[in-house]
């Protein structure tokens, strides 16, 4: 019973973790852009199809191509940003979010054209592979590096935004990019690499994911609902909040389908609607 | 002195709708400009138009001879304007000290300068901008931009707001800036005689455009002038 509850709790923590991995740069755009990217998804689906393109065809370590997930996606994140999606962060939201969803339709519709639609396989090392045995218990290997990877990812990201002085411009901007600019700020510089680096991450996800998530390419849409929800209700423009919505979600979703499996689908739903009426600004509203 | 900043026959405002009309003014290096007038008669747009935050539908701006209407906002900045905004606008999200670092560029200006004119800063330099009092908010809105190290000061209604006391405490912060400094300063300010007192020239808007131009002592001679346009405290 208790090693149910924690295996649980576990798998949930390491689903939370991938979330907040791929969701924590949307909820950065939300926050500093105020711009609803549903093509979100996309990004880490790119991520997870270039993992798995660099390994099958160059015979690239796994552990190598996961930078190059983030790099590529990263990348294109970049180039998208300068030259698409800049041009919409003054247009309403209903029109961020018609860009945004065709804009995942094509990709959608270009990984079915490049990979077909069935699963794409990715094999993780050995070592990842089968169980480790802490405290008599068994955990999945892959799950504990995964949480792993976003711990040491999340102290750097914190540290980043917190401790550096470009982590203070990105707040500044955040907070008032009028006044940002004219303070000497380049605001526009600041979105671009905040928007890449957020790509990224999702890239990196996307590859890091695929052993979890899977990876065919109807991913974009198949997630963003669990990725807006990390941004909504975690609370735009923040790292703390989206990273505490993501491990609550990962692990009611997990718990609800293994001990409510009939409605255990609807239990995050109902968890986010509560959180959203409690806290509507999000989790952790912005400091005041 | 040489011309720091020429604006000639500038017409703006916010998208189709015009806020400044046929407005000429110049700023030498060094110089002082109170720019004073009723509220609503464009003089924050005034200084938002040199920040490059509003639209320009004529005329020109010069700085340093350069077509400075060219530059975006954050160029205008690096070139050497220093904003400090209505209402402070400190960055809730950011520390004191990390204010000053974030816009930090290479110049006379250090943080260790800034902390010596603002000692108040100094003890506060863990806070967020959010918990400071106004005063020292305004504070901190000064020499945040003076760590651009700006060749002219743009002040917005310093002193709005803010205690007796404190007000002394800002007067003679800003007498020394535009005495010593040679930071050029331009000030828009409701308390007129305030404003006309720390500097050498004077300009009243009204309606968006120029009503009246002379030396700040002139004006300060002139209660006539001052009661048709501004309201004097």
């Amino acid at each position: 019973m208790v090693a149910h509850l924690i295996g649980v709790l576990f798998d949930g923590i390491s689903y939370g973790s991938l979330l907040f991995l791929i969701g924590v740069g949307l909820a950065v755009t939300l926050g500093l852009m105020n711009f609803v990217n549903l093509a979100h998804g996309a990004f880490a689906m790119l991520g997870g199809y270039s993992t798995v393109l660099v390994m099958s065809r160059y015979g690239v370590p796994f552990f190598l191509a996961l930078p190059v997930a983030f790099v590529v996606s990263a990348a294109v994140g970049a180039l998208l940003e300068r030259t698409l999606y800049r041009r919409l962060y003054r247009a309403s939201h209903l029109d961020q979010v018609l860009f945004s969803i065709g804009l995942t339709f094509m990709a959608i519709s270009a990984a079915t054209f490049v990979w077909g639609p069935t699963q794409q396989p990715v094999r993780v090392p050995s070592f990842l592979q089968g169980q480790v045995q802490i405290f008599g218990l068994d955990f999945g290997a892959y799950r504990l590096f995964l949480i792993g990877v976003v711990v040491v990812i999340t102290l750097a990201l914190g540290y980043l935004v917190e401790r550096t002085r470009f982590g203070a411009q990105i707040r500044a901007a955040v907070d008032n990019q009028q006044v940002s600019a004219g303070l000497g700020i380049n605001v526009d510089r600041i979105f671009c690499l905040t928007f890449a680096l957020g790509s990224g991450l999702a890239g990196l996800g996307g590859g890091l994911g695929i052993e979890v998530l899977g990876l065919d390419p109807t991913f974009p849409l198949k997630y963003i609902v669990y990725f807006l929800l990390v941004a909504a209700v975690g609370g735009a423009g923040t790292i703390s909040g989206p990273l505490a919505t993501a491990l609550i979600l990962g692990v009611f979703d997990v718990a609800g389908k293994y001990y409510v499996p009939e409605i255990g689908a609807f239990v995050i739903y109902a968890l986010m609607i509560v959180l959203l009426i409690l806290f509507p600004s999000g989790l952790f509203g912005r400091r005041a | 002195m040489s011309e720091l900043l020429a604006i000639e026959n500038v017409t703006s405002g916010y998208g189709e709708s015009v806020v400044l009309d046929d407005v000429s003014l110049r700023v030498n290096e060094g110089g002082s400009l109170a720019l004073l007038g009723r509220n609503g008669v464009g003089k924050t747009t005034l200084l938002i138009t040199l920040m490059g935050l509003t639209r320009l539908h004529g005329g020109t701006l010069r700085w340093r001879g350069e077509d400075l209407a060219r530059l975006s906002t954050h160029e205008r900045a690096r070139a050497g304007i220093g904003w400090v905004p209505q209402e402070r606008s400190v960055f809730p999200s950011l520390t004191v000290e990390e204010h000053l670092t974030a816009v930090a560029r290479p110049g006379p200006w250090t943080i260790e300068r800034v902390y010596a004119m603002f000692p108040s800063l100094a003890s506060r330099r863990r806070n967020f901008g959010g918990q400071l009092s106004g005063g020292e908010q305004q504070m901190l809105a000064i020499g945040r931009a003076l760590m651009v190290n700006p060749s002219l000061l743009l002040l917005d209604e310093p002193m709005e707001g803010l205690a007796p006391l404190v007000i002394q405490e800002l007067r003679g912060i800003i007498l020394d800036l535009i005495a010593t400094a040679q930071t050029a300063v331009i000030i828009v300010e409701q308390h007129a005689k305030l404003a006309l007192a720390l500097t050498e020239n004077a300009l009243i808007l009204d309606r968006g455009r120029v009503v009246h131009q002379s030396t700040s002592a002139q004006l300060l001679a002139d209660p006539a002038t001052l009661h048709r346009f501004v309201a004097v405290a």
